[in-house]
């Protein structure tokens, strides 16, 4: 076995330990190397999937805006709503809204705000979902209205009756 | 790979924040926490039994926006909920949430169940949410409960169709605003809605 010349082994570990000049964007391609190499959530289920990795975005896209259209469209849920019109004659009213059981009984939706026509005539044509509707004007933010001209419901549990509506299903 | 993950979660929340606007999480919002515990209580009987529980969302909503006392709220949602109960043993099991929402109010107006099962009896097989609407108004404008429902009974059994109905009460309701006597604008007016239907006229009362 032949002898070690230590002083050419010390410079050869010396070599070895020193620290090689990196450029600027060495960190950025290490960090970019990691992350393609990283794991994606998909690939760990992947080998279950029978189907190509598009097709399972196209399917959770698919979900995805239904959910979006059954929440947020509420004409799409209640896709057999009639247009019906609400008509009240206040002179002095400043503001009329319709309220009911369309609208959660909600006071603070402007959807629901009927337009002066002219004349102290206000009114309001808005699509309704079938079913039996109770519903009131709100004149002014303060006085509650019943609708003269449709049938009355006598359940005044909170002031004045209400009237009422039936919607029938489209054919 | 990243836009989609993005699309979804926008589509996800829109959802969420949409779903916050049903009437159900509404309550959550307007109703103070006794008042929504004891409303939502009530609710849960009612879904549990069957019953159109939605109708009850409405009733305490109905009080939230009208700004009643919480007592007063649960007060109207019990008492509905009994009428609900009520309409739907009277009208049969089978019949539709409309119907039996229109039934209740009916009942809450002073229709006893023995006039709406014989509103059923005339009407089997048709949707009976508008004359049920239509009994209720006359009661409302100071009709008694029983000339009323005898009226709308008969009528049924001639074949009115709602709009007939509809125009019915029209009638009635200008011949009272007119200061017509409620009974009788019921009574006349119905035989001629019958008559022009080609039925014939209502027995008379003893």
């Amino acid at each position: 076995m032949p002898d070690i010349d230590n002083t050419r082994l010390e410079a050869v570990v010396a070599e070895l330990r020193r620290t090689p000049p990196l450029d600027a964007s060495f960190d950025r391609r290490v960090m970019r190397a990691i992350r393609s190499a990283a794991v994606r959530p998909l690939r760990l289920i992947s080998p279950l999937m029978p189907m190509p990795r598009w097709r399972v975005w196209s399917a959770f896209a698919a979900v995805a805006a239904g959910m979006l259209a059954v929440a947020v469209v509420p004409s799409v849920h209640s896709s057999h709503a009639q247009p019906v019109q609400f008509v009240l004659v206040a002179p002095d009213a400043k503001t009329v809204q319709v309220v009911g059981d369309f609208n959660g009984w909600d006071v603070s939706r402007p959807a629901y705000a009927a337009e002066n026509r002219g004349g102290g005539v206000w009114s309001l044509t808005t699509p309704i979902p079938p079913g039996h509707h109770r519903y009131a004007f709100l004149v002014d933010d303060s006085l509650w209205v019943p609708d003269p001209a449709a049938p009355r419901v006598a359940d005044e549990d909170f002031g004045k009756p209400n009237s009422a509506l039936v919607v029938e299903d489209a054919p | 790979m990243r836009l989609a993950w993005c699309a979804a979660a926008m589509l996800l929340t829109a959802s969420i924040a949409s779903a916050q606007h049903t009437p159900i999480s509404r309550l959550n919002k307007v109703l103070d926490a006794p008042t929504r515990t004891a409303v939502l209580a009530i609710i849960d009987s009612a879904r549990v039994e069957g019953l159109p529980a939605e109708v009850l969302v409405n009733k305490a909503l109905e009080g939230a926006g009208k700004q009643a006392a919480g007592p007063r709220i649960v007060a109207a949602v019990h008492k509905l909920a009994g009428e609900l109960r009520s309409s739907r043993d009277a009208l049969g099991p089978a019949s539709r949430d409309a119907e039996i929402t229109a039934g209740a109010h009916a009942i809450h107006a002073g229709v006893t169940q023995a006039e709406l099962t014989r509103l059923r009896r005339a009407g089997v097989g048709r949707l009976l949410t508008t004359p049920l609407m239509v009994l209720t108004d006359l009661v409302a404008r100071g009709v008694p409960p029983a000339t009323a429902s005898t009226a709308v009974v008969s009528l049924e059994r001639a074949g009115l169709r709602d709009a007939d109905f509809t125009a019915y009460q029209r009638s009635v309701r200008q011949d009272i605003d007119r200061g017509a006597d409620p009974a009788a604008a019921t009574t006349t007016r119905a035989r001629g809605a019958e008559l022009r239907r080609g039925g014939a006229p209502p027995t008379r009362g003893p």
